[in-house]
């Protein structure tokens, strides 16, 4: 390569990269007068906009301008001249408009590529087929469109803590509108039936909100991860099980197994209900008291009541067992005693419990009882050597016992001695 | 018997002089007799630590891959090797213990005067000894807890100005702590220190023997003032030593108690590529020093803090060591107020700074 196009290379380089694309939108890199009017005004619904997209936006971080969005000439120092519609001003877009507005480059592929390779571009296409897409071509403008969700000015990237759609923020989100009666007052389930608000303040007692909330699992399910973000849409009769099985793969595998998978509308929800999951218990299972099962089973002569009852029992006595054994075990190696494998055997104990009660979604005692059987056998030898390390233990004590009080004869002895020595030292 | 015995050595080795010694060694009786028993029971313990770690040493194997597993086999297989381990993780302590009391005992005693120097010099150069054999002997587990405490431990010991650096390889044998470290304490603890210990231990009493008890500078100064006469002495054997032996017996209780109601923990096993748990802190004797190495602030002046710290401790430790060359007042027989107070400070400081180190997070 000569010398002279060596120089050069970086020049073509720069101009290559700063060259004017194709694409349908650019960022405006021309001076912005909106933010230098708008943010001088006194109507805070007209100032509020200039003020977030002013703070952390990541339209604005990656060199996107009001007109980018709204149109018209942020050259312009008139407000008419800016405000032209000639000049493609559009003003805020709502509804349709909004979600136009937002696909022109989020459903661009060659566009998004540059600035977030991995993003996804079907947003718009996921957003027509959900109810709330639905819902807005069918006239509805009060649904929700990107800017409900996303928010219209200081968006942030959904990996920020601070976004409304990362993950701890998404079920606050979608309450805004879905726990509001006045808000969701015009639509009804098919049945007619109003649709309920009390999702968010369900799903705030489940295993799922605590697990996302207080145990900072961001992998926890929240609105989306069951319903869809863009795509939002309640799952549907016979694909609960599919949406639970996403996490609970096994337990979604026995379950489809099970009798119960042909009589049950509502899958998993029948037993767990949906928003509000709760932490899952014994009680669950069985013929009486607030076991789910008593809601179908009931009695000596159904079989189901006497499976329940005879898998609870398993469960009861397992657990029992452990937990009698962990606290020997305990109480031996709190003296001292080596009891690293017997801890092992325990967990492992607890291991076949969990299994057991996995297996329990097939609703077929005859698979349980030999899972149960071989945790049960686990415990019986933990026992046996916690016994044994408790007979060792006595022994440890006996043995001090009896050299501690030859050792106090001795000192009795020698404190005689020395005195019955010093006395004829004296005389 | 004995008297056979005795009279056959006699006949060959000629023990009228040992004889005479015995028959006339005396120890004085006064008001602080009480302290002389501490070093006694300090050096019963270091026989505890010899006879207990010769047992471990048949079966412990000194190498990251075996170490913990070997103390896991003593103290769950072998026949009575939970005793022998507790006992001599249990004596360890209680030996430090023990040597920090004999070594107040005699600072305000004031022990140390003319002509008793090198008694001090020896006792102290053991103390320091003993603080070696628990820094040394706390990595040889191989368990978590130790081996995150050795990495702080001689990482200090890399703060020192000029040769830090060679004293953290000299110490790690090499850049970080490893098995090669472990290879190392182990060679210190079973090998070079009790080398040094026991000649230190047979010249220290040697020291004591030839030059009889220190009395305490007050009841000399009441003698020579006329206000108390001559003392009356116990006779060293038997008098004294079957009193010591009885001090020995009721230290071996404490040990033996201590060791089957509170057993001495094997912890987990030492990742070296795991995260350093929250907690960790040296054994109970080094607390307050690594306490205040914490609480110094990361730059003085233009120095590192941590730099600062150790050589102050190094300065303190000089200074421990000649002691009796700077108390002269106290070598001429007169009150020394400022060293009995610098003591005090000292001892205050220990138990104050331990004991927030404790509790400190």
């Amino acid at each position: 390569m000569s010398q002279i196009a060596r120089r050069c290379l970086p020049l073509i380089a720069a101009m290559a990269l700063f060259a004017p694309s194709q694409a349908t939108a650019q960022p405006a890199q021309a001076a912005n007068t909106c933010l230098t009017c708008h943010s001088t005004l006194a109507d805070t619904r007209l100032a509020t906009p200039a003020k977030l997209f002013s703070g952390t936006d990541i339209h604005r971080e990656r060199g996107f301008a009001c007109a980018d969005c709204h149109g018209g000439d942020p050259a312009a120092a008139e407000k008419a001249r800016a405000h032209d519609a000639a000049k493609g001003y559009k003003g805020a877009p709502r509804g349709q408009a909004q979600i136009t507005a937002c696909a022109r480059c989020h459903s661009d592929a060659d566009l998004m590529r540059r600035y977030a390779p991995k993003q996804r571009v079907d947003q718009a296409t996921e957003y027509a087929t959900s109810v709330h897409g639905k819902q807005l071509a069918a006239g509805h403008t009060n649904v929700a469109t990107c800017a409900s969700c996303h928010g219209p000015h200081g968006i942030r990237l959904v990996s920020d803590a601070k976004s409304p759609v990362f993950p701890t923020n998404v079920a606050a989100t979608c309450a805004a509108c879905h726990a509001d009666p006045r808000h969701m007052a015009e639509y009804k389930l098919a049945d007619g039936t109003p649709l309920p608000t009390t999702q968010f303040a369900d799903y705030k007692k489940s295993v799922h909100y605590a697990a996302l909330t207080k145990g900072n699992d961001l992998s926890a399910p929240t609105c989306n991860d069951c319903h869809g973000n863009h795509g939002a849409t309640p799952p549907g009769v016979g694909a609960v099980s599919n949406v639970c099985g996403t996490c609970h793969a096994v337990f979604a595998t026995k379950f489809q197994s099970s009798v119960h998978a042909q009589i049950f509308d509502k899958g998993c929800v029948e037993c767990h209900s949906n928003h509000a999951v709760l932490k899952p218990s014994d009680a669950m299972l069985g013929s009486t008291g607030h076991a789910v099962c008593a809601t179908c089973h009931s009695g000596a002569d159904d079989k189901g009541a006497v499976a329940a009852d005879t898998m609870h029992g398993q469960f009861e006595q397992l657990e029992a067992g452990i937990r009698r054994s962990g606290a020997l075990i305990g109480r031996v190696k709190n003296a001292g005693i080596e009891v690293s494998d017997q801890e092992l055997a325990l967990r492992e104990a607890s291991t076949k419990l969990t299994l057991a009660r996995t297996e329990m979604h097939g609703f077929v005692p005859a698979s349980v009882t030999p899972i149960i059987a071989d945790g049960a056998k686990i415990v019986e030898s933990v026992d046996a050597a916690g016994e044994k390390g408790a007979a060792e233990l006595r022994f440890r004590r006996r043995g001090l016992a009896i050299s501690l009080g030859a050792i106090l004869l001795l000192v009795v002895a020698l404190g005689l001695k020395v005195r019955q020595i010093d006395r004829r030292s004296h005389s | 018997m004995v008297k056979g015995v005795v009279d056959w050595l006699d006949e060959r080795l000629d023990l009228s002089d040992l004889k005479h010694f015995i028959a006339e060694k005396g120890v004085p009786i006064h008001t602080q007799e009480v302290w002389y028993y501490l070093g006694g029971m300090t050096m019963f313990l270091f026989g505890v630590q010899v006879f207990t770690g010769i047992l471990l040493l048949l079966y412990y194997r000194p190498s990251s891959a075996e170490a913990y597993e070997s103390v896991q086999f003593i103290v769950t297989q072998v026949k009575f090797g939970w005793l022998i381990r507790n006992v001599h993780s249990w004596s360890a302590n209680l030996l430090i213990a023990l040597a920090f009391a004999h070594f107040f005992s005699v600072f305000f005693l004031k022990s140390y005067r003319k002509p008793r120097e090198l008694t001090w010099l020896t006792g102290i150069l053991l103390l320091f000894l003993m603080l070696g054999f628990g820094f040394s002997g706390y990595l040889l587990p191989w368990n978590e807890l130790s081996f995150f405490a050795t990495k702080v431990g001689t990482g200090s010991a890399g703060a020192v100005p000029v040769v830090g650096h060679f004293m953290l390889r000299l110490l790690r044998s090499g850049d970080d702590v490893t098995g090669a470290t472990l290879s190392r304490f182990y060679g210190l603890h079973v090998a070079i220190l009790p080398a040094i210990t026991t000649a230190l231990v047979a010249g220290h009493l040697l020291l004591v023997q030839r030059q009889g008890m220190s009395v305490p500078p007050g009841i000399e100064r009441a003698q020579k003032a006329g206000k108390l006469g001559p003392l009356a002495q116990m006779k060293f054997f038997p008098n004294y030593i079957l009193r010591d032996v009885l001090a020995w017996y009721v230290v071996l209780a404490i040990v033996a108690a201590l060791a089957a109601f509170y057993p001495w923990e094997l912890g987990t096993k030492a990742d070296p590529f795991a995260v350093v748990p929250p907690g960790i802190r040296p054994e109970w004797y080094f607390l307050a020093v690594f306490y205040t190495l914490k609480l110094i602030p990361s730059h003085i002046m233009g120095f590192e803090g941590e730099q600062l710290g150790v050589v102050a401790f190094g300065i303190v430790a000089i200074v421990l060591v000649l002691v009796p060359f700077l108390d002269r007042r106290a070598s001429r027989g007169e009150r020394s107020p400022v060293f009995t107070v610098l003591a005090a400070l000292g001892l205050v400081y220990l138990v104050v700074f331990t004991i927030i180190g404790h509790y400190a997070k």
